[in-house]
């Protein structure tokens, strides 16, 4: 066995998270950690300030016109459409996050608004608060084993027309595996008896773009928008 | 324009300025566009890629912070992350080393960088004193968006070696960098 990927040095994983070399699964490890702990996302900082200079190569080219647009469209047709806009919304959000983000997660998913979701004998919930570093933003997805299901409190955050999101386990090893599409407004996520059992405390969610209605090869095709571990709340 | 007028920018932007964000793609897309292009190779995602950066960045404008990092760099760690989220979710997950035996490490002398002069922070002064394939590697990597795979592929070894020689790379850079 190789000491080579073993040595633990937090420094060496932070410069190889900046350059980019590492598998999914360890960018959204590293990326939860930054969440997490202000000392290693200062690490990470610190190459990232290092590295830039390395950005000289990079020489500008013109995206084709119409990009803007595409993205206006998005951003502010998006705005228009719920109620308040999104910046509303967001701004709701995050004051929902720093306010009592337990609170709401206790309201919007025990409060018993469906039956069989308590059942203590199926084992405790557990809750995944889902972000992006450098954000508050996110969705919590809540897991009542007893029924089976994800329970999804929405994002702020929708993706375009003819975009889906999509909810993944990432495991230890190998690739992620799809739980399925999170509802447009929240709400609820059925997962089947096999997919409920690879599922643990500790496991690591993502959420990615994809087409209208999922993936159409299995694999996560489009950017991880959201990642976060499920854990006893 | 200057950092200070971009950070001004994406200041603004964060309060809701569309007219800022305007202005903002004016002065900063092309290199974005730049920037996803080379580590796609592909432009139909690089446009994809680009839109992603740039609604990212207007839902992340607050959290800038004009003192810990210039205003492009900050760009360009949004549509770096992107490019590479976009290519490592077709990969997979996990790195699957193979059992080849580990190469060792040609660099006889790891100490012999120690030597270098005050202006040893600057990047490319410390990865002046690193073995120029190391060095290689580090720059291939960062700016192509290269993973560990393709990596070891590049540079004919296995991909435990890759990972041990990149790891040790950057320790020394870091060690450099702190001098």
């Amino acid at each position: 066995m190789s000491p080579g990927p073993h040595i633990s040095d937090d420094n060496a994983l932070a410069g190889e998270y900046v350059l980019g070399v590492l598998p999914q699964a360890e960018r959204l490890q590293v990326e939860q950690r930054m969440l997490r702990e202000a000392d290693f996302a200062a690490l990470v900082a610190s190459w990232q300030a290092d590295l830039s200079s390395l950005d000289d190569a990079y020489s500008p080219q013109p995206p084709p016109p119409g990009v803007k647009a595409r993205i206006d469209a998005r951003l502010f047709a998006e705005a228009a459409k719920s109620q308040g806009g999104l910046w509303g919304s967001l701004m709701l959000w995050r004051g929902l996050a720093f306010a009592g983000f337990a609170a709401a997660v206790a309201l919007g998913v025990f409060g018993g608004n469906f039956p069989g979701s308590v059942d203590p004998a199926a084992g405790p919930a557990l809750v995944a608060e889902l972000g992006a570093p450098g954000s508050a933003v996110g969705l919590v997805a809540a897991l009542d084993p007893a029924s089976g299901a994800f329970t999804i409190t929405p994002a702020a955050f929708s993706p375009d027309d003819g975009k889906s999101l999509e909810l993944w386990l990432v495991p230890g090893e190998g690739v992620p595996v799809s739980l399925g599409l999170v509802p447009k407004d929240g709400g609820r996520l059925v997962l089947d008896r096999d997919l409920l059992s690879q599922i643990s405390d500790g496991a690591l969610l993502a959420v990615s773009i994809e087409p209208l209605g999922g993936s159409p090869t299995g694999a996560a095709t489009g950017p991880v928008v959201l990642s976060g571990a499920l854990g006893q709340k | 324009m200057n950092q200070d007028d971009l950070s001004g920018l994406i200041a603004h932007i964060a309060l809701g300025d569309r007219k800022a964000f305007s202005a903002l793609y004016a002065q900063t897309s092309a290199k974005l566009f730049g920037v996803s292009l080379r580590i796609l190779k592909d432009s139909a995602q690089a446009e994809d890629a680009v839109q992603e950066v740039y609604v990212r960045i207007w839902r992340r404008a607050g959290s800038f912070r004009a003192g810990q990092a210039s205003a492009m760099a900050w760009l360009v760690t949004i549509a770096r992350n992107q490019a590479i989220d976009m290519i490592r979710a077709r990969q997979p997950a996990t790195l699957e080393y193979d059992d080849a035996p580990e190469v060792a490490d040609p660099d006889p002398d790891p100490e012999a960088r120690a030597a270098l002069s005050g202006e040893a922070r600057r990047i490319q002064t410390c990865l002046g004193g690193l073995d120029s394939d190391k060095a290689a590697a580090v720059v291939e990597a960062y700016v192509e968006g290269l993973s560990y795979q393709e990596l070891a592929e590049k540079n004919g070894v296995p991909l435990n070696t890759m990972r041990t020689w990149l790891r040790r790379s950057l320790l020394k850079l870091r060690e450099c960098l702190n001098t």
